[in-house]
Parts: structure tokens; C-alpha cells; sequence
């Protein structure tokens, strides 16, 4: 009974811990295991060496998928941020029906992307939304095609994701203004500091864990981004907007190609452990120090 | 400084915030009006904003020619059903780590949380092929658990800091006036934490009737969710923008006046916590 009353805590636990284990190392495991072999439209076990992943380097393919992970990526992470700390100033200033706006800024991220695609869809058609919309208004040579276009069709995936995103950065942003300790900013305030400078010389900086871990989010974001492409191009033209999970998505399933599907799906978890590993650590250091 | 300017300023900041705020909902308004407007006005050049015949005519031919109210009950039974059976086998973890913290907690938490950040790419091929092989693929018992499973971390770390703030104190005193385990966990603990659990309910709702990535990878006909219904309803037939749109805002409406209601528990789950 006593061994019972102690050990109660562990045992609640140990349902989420092993399904977690299970159902995500586990098949984790089984994806690394066919990665080397030569499996194709069905599983095989029998290993086979590196074969899979120097078909899958030499694929221009994923050149394309990586590439556009970068290009995407970068931008993404960049111009959310950006948009989200001045979107969480904005709101900082303590303007009227803040509650009401802080919603409205987060609704893209509480909708799928699957959905709101539909409007995006129209918005980014060189012949109905956007361009025509600037025409209407007399800019008769205003051109806005990079849905169309293999070279720009990417950007047009940014722009969705940053409008996703930007609302739920400035939430975690605004959360950090609102943390830092309002006497120091009474005290600049008093010594005649102008607002600007309170802001990059010493809220900004108190707020640096935030930004690191608004940008773990994004980049994880980033990397696991499927809908977004799914939804507004289907990683057309041709494959000019593949990113890596639509590149997976296709293998497994239009191509048959297991052994590439779960040579990539490894290649994507490397990435992914390259970015969450060493936050993870920094996160969990501190504590074991105490 | 004279308080004109700060007035002033303070004029113009709120305009520059709402002016973000229109653009930033425009798609969704967009697509609400489109969805009331005829083929022919939803691709109008120029684009007509108000101006156009109201017609309830795409409502009605979305249902009549695939059957609506079928994928909407899928959606709900996905994500309420995936969400009360997380809650079930984490509301124990959560409180568990919550009030009896050992010296790892901290770090399983992370550990769980962490999962939740590599892609789901890794673990789609034989969740596929186990649900092919079992004969579960398109049907809903199947989503629900992949959505359970997927969706557990984030639900164990929710109850998480939702259970951390209520006072351990209370606890020691209903203890101390002689409650059993029992009367303790009724009387004290539930009250105080059904609304953290009704704000996880919420957010785990909506992140499951959102779900793309599995339920477009595991369902056909049959089981689809409304994100699947509508991901393939553009494509066979060409782009219907205002039936697209009818379909679309009967299926971000529900989250809309959800998230309405609920704003501060939204701003919360949608950042994990992160934001009280």
C-alpha cells in the first residue's frame, strides 16, 4: 500500500511516456530501418547500405525541395519575426479594444491552412485577385504572376505562411513586453530616454530567450510545412515549390518509392534534431545546475 | 511634452494596428462574402466587394452534391474524440507532474514536448501501411487514435502549467480537515482545474479539426474531415471559387465564433502556455 501511495505518480505517467515512446520512436526506428534498404512500392527489411540516400542526393528533385526549405525557411522565420515584434509594439502602446485586435491578428493560425488556401487561391491569381484588384484602381500595368511562375511560386508560400504566422509571434512577443520589469522603463522614462531607445537598448534585449525560442518554433514550422503547399500550389509549377514533406508525401505515395519516402522523412528528422537538440539542452542545463 | 502629441500619436498608432488588423482578416472576409456570391461574381473583374446578387444557392449545392453534413460530423467526431480520450490518459501525467514533481519532470516534459517538433513525415509510412494492413484506412476509429497519439504532448504540457498555478496549499488544507485522496481530488482539485482542462479542450479541438497532414494522407471518401473534403473538392472539376468558399466558411465558422467567445483561452493555447 505504501509501495503503492509512493509510486502512484509514476504509474499515471507511464501511459502518455510509453505511448509517446512507442508511437514515435518506435516508428521512427521502423522509417530509419527502410531507409536502407531497397524497398519500393512494398517494405523490405533486408539491409542494403547507403543506397537509398545516394539516389536521394542525386536527385534533382530534392535539390529543388531543399533549396526551396532554405529560400522558404529563411524567409519565413525573418519576415515573421520582423512583422510579429512590430505587430507586438503596435499593440504595446496600449490602444483601444487591444483584446479584440490580438484575436483578430491570431485567427490565421487558429484556421487551417487547407481552408483559408481557398481565399489565398483567389488573392494570388494573376487573373482575378490582387492584380486585377491594383488594376481596377488604374495601375494598368501592375503584375503580380508568381503563382504561375517556377521561379517565384515559392515566395508566394512565404507570404501565406507569414500571414499565418507573424499574429502568433506577436502573441509571444507582446508576452514579453509585458514581462519586462516596468520600473526600469518609469526610471528610463523619468531620465527623459526616448521611447525608441527604450526599446532596442533595453526591452529588446531583455527578451532574448524569446526570440530564440519564437524562432525554434518557426524553424520546426518550416520544416514540417506541408498544407501550406498542398493548398496553394500543389508543389506545381511542376515541382518548383516542392519542400521536403510534399517531396516524402509524393514517394510514399504517387511514386511507390518507399525507400526514398523514408530516406527523406530521416534526412528532414536530422535537420529538425539539429535545430531542437541544442535548445533542448540549453533549456534543461540551468536546472541541473541548481 | 504637451499631451496633444501623445494624444495624437496614440490616434494614429490604434489606426495603423486596426488597418493591419482589416488586412489581416481579409482573406477570411473574403472568402465569407465570396461564398454568398453566384460562379460569375466570384471571379468578376474587377473584384466586387459588396456589390453584388446575395444567393444562398452555393450552401445548398455543396450539401446535395457530396453530402456536407457528413464530412462536418467526421470533423467532429475526429477532433472531440481524439481530445476527450488525450485528456483521459494525460490529465492523471499532468497532475502527477504538477504536484508531485520529481527530479526528472522537467526534463520528460521537454522530452514530450520535443516530439511534438519532429515531422510527422517520419512516422507516416507505417502508420500507413499498419492501417492499410489492418483494414482501418478511412475510417474514423483510426484518425481519432493518430490524432490522440500526435496531439498527447501537447495536451500533457498544457494541463501542465494550467495545473502548476493552482496553490499547492489548498490541497495541504483540505488534507489537514481530514479528506481522504478521494474527497481531495472532488472537492478541491476539480473545481480548480476544470478550467484549464476547458481551455485544453478547447485548443486540442481545434489543432485536430485543422488537422491536414494525416487526415489527408488517411482518409478518402468515407471518413474525411472537412480539411480533407475541401482540399479535394478544388481539384477534379476545376476551381469553383464561391462554392470553395461556402465549403470553406462553413468550416472555419465554427472556430471563428469558438475563438470568439473564448479569446483569452485561444491567445493561450494557440501559444502553448507561453502566454498567460
Amino acid at each position: 500500500m505504501e509501495w503503492l501511495e509512493r509510486n502512484v505518480p509514476k504509474l499515471v505517467l507511464a501511459p502518455s511516456f510509453v505511448a509517446i515512446l512507442v508511437f514515435v520512436y518506435g516508428f521512427i526506428a521502423w522509417t530509419a530501418w527502410i531507409s536502407f534498404t531497397r524497398s519500393r512500392l512494398m517494405p523490405r527489411y533486408e539491409l542494403d547500405g547507403f543506397i537509398q540516400y545516394e539516389r536521394l542526393f542525386a536527385a534533382p528533385r530534392w535539390d529543388v525541395a531543399m533549396n526551396n526549405l532554405f529560400i522558404f525557411g529563411g524567409l519565413f522565420i525573418l519576415f515573421s519575426m520582423v512583422i510579429g515584434l512590430v505587430l507586438a509594439i503596435l499593440l504595446d502602446q496600449k490602444i483601444r479594444a487591444e483584446g479584440v485586435l490580438r484575436t483578430i491578428y491570431l485567427y490565421p493560425m487558429a484556421l487551417s491552412l487547407i481552408v483559408t488556401g481557398t481565399a489565398w487561391k483567389w488573392i494570388l491569381n494573376p487573373g482575378l485577385g490582387l492584380q486585377e484588384m491594383v488594376r481596377g484602381w488604374g495601375f494598368e500595368n501592375f503584375t503580380f504572376d508568381w503563382l504561375i511562375r517556377p521561379d517565384m511560386a515559392i515566395y508566394t508560400i512565404v507570404l501565406a505562411a507569414v500571414w499565418q504566422a507573424s499574429g502568433f509571434v506577436m502573441a509571444l512577443f507582446l508576452a514579453g513586453l509585458r514581462s519586462v520589469d516596468t520600473e526600469i522603463i518609469r526610471a528610463a522614462q523619468v531620465d527623459g530616454i526616448p521611447t525608441h531607445r527604450i526599446y532596442s537598448a533595453i526591452i529588446i534585449p531583455t527578451m532574448a530567450p524569446i526570440f530564440l525560442s519564437a524562432f525554434i518554433v518557426l524553424a520546426h514550422l518550416a520544416i514540417k510545412a506541408f498544407d501550406l503547399v498542398i493548398a496553394l500550389t500543389g508543389g506545381g509549377p511542376g515541382y518548383a515549390t516542392d519542400l521536403p514533406a510534399t517531396y516524402m508525401y509524393a514517394m510514399a505515395f504517387s511514386r511507390g518509392d518507399l525507400g526514398q519516402a523514408a530516406s527523406s522523412a530521416m534526412i528532414m528528422m536530422m535537420v529538425v534534431f539539429a535545430i531542437v537538440v541544442p535548445y533542448l539542452y540549453s533549456e534543461l542545463r540551468p536546472r541541473r545546475d541548481q | 511634452m504637451p499631451r496633444a502629441v501623445t494624444t495624437r500619436r496614440k490616434a494614429a498608432t490604434t489606426l495603423i494596428a486596426w488597418t493591419i488588423g482589416l488586412l489581416i482578416f481579409f482573406p477570411i472576409l473574403w472568402t465569407v462574402l465570396t461564398s454568398f456570391k453566384s460562379e460569375s461574381d466570384a471571379i468578376a473583374i474587377p473584384p466586387k466587394f459588396l456589390n453584388f446578387d446575395w444567393t444562398l444557392a452555393n450552401y445548398v449545392t455543396v450539401q446535395e452534391r457530396s453530402n456536407y453534413f457528413r464530412h462536418f460530423w467526421n470533423s467532429v467526431v475526429i477532433s472531440f474524440g481524439s481530445t476527450l480520450i488525450g485528456l483521459v490518459i494525460a490529465i492523471p501525467a499532468a497532475w502527477s507532474m504538477a504536484f508531485v514533481p520529481g527530479r526528472r519532470t522537467r526534463d520528460i516534459l521537454m522530452w514530450m514536448l520535443s516530439t511534438k517538433m519532429l515531422p510527422a513525415v517520419g512516422v507516416l509510412v507505417p502508420i500507413y501501411l499498419l492501417a492499410r494492413d489492418t483494414g482501418l484506412l478511412d475510417t474514423r476509429i483510426l484518425l481519432v487514435g493518430v490524432l490522440t497519439l500526435i496531439n498527447l504532448p501537447i495536451i500533457v504540457w498544457m494541463l501542465y502549467t494550467y495545473f502548476r498555478e493552482i496553490p499547492g496549499e489548498i490541497l495541504e488544507a483540505a488534507r489537514m480537515d481530514g479528506a481522504g485522496l478521494r474527497a481531495e481530488i472532488i472537492h478541491a482539485l476539480t473545481p480548480m482545474a476544470i478550467p484549464g482542462i476547458a481551455s485544453t479542450l478547447l485548443l486540442n479541438v481545434i489543432l485536430a479539426w485543422n488537422e491536414a497532414f494525416w487526415t489527408l494522407n488517411l482518409t478518402a471518401a468515407r471518413s474525411a474531415p472537412l480539411t480533407a473534403f475541401i482540399a479535394s473538392y478544388s481539384s477534379p472539376e476545376g476551381l469553383f471559387y464561391a462554392k470553395l468558399s461556402a465549403a470553406s466558411t462553413m468550416a472555419i465558422a465554427p472556430i471563428l465564433i469558438l475563438g470568439w467567445f473564448s479569446q483569452k483561452q485561444l491567445v493561450r493555447g494557440l501559444t502553448f502556455g507561453a502566454v498567460k
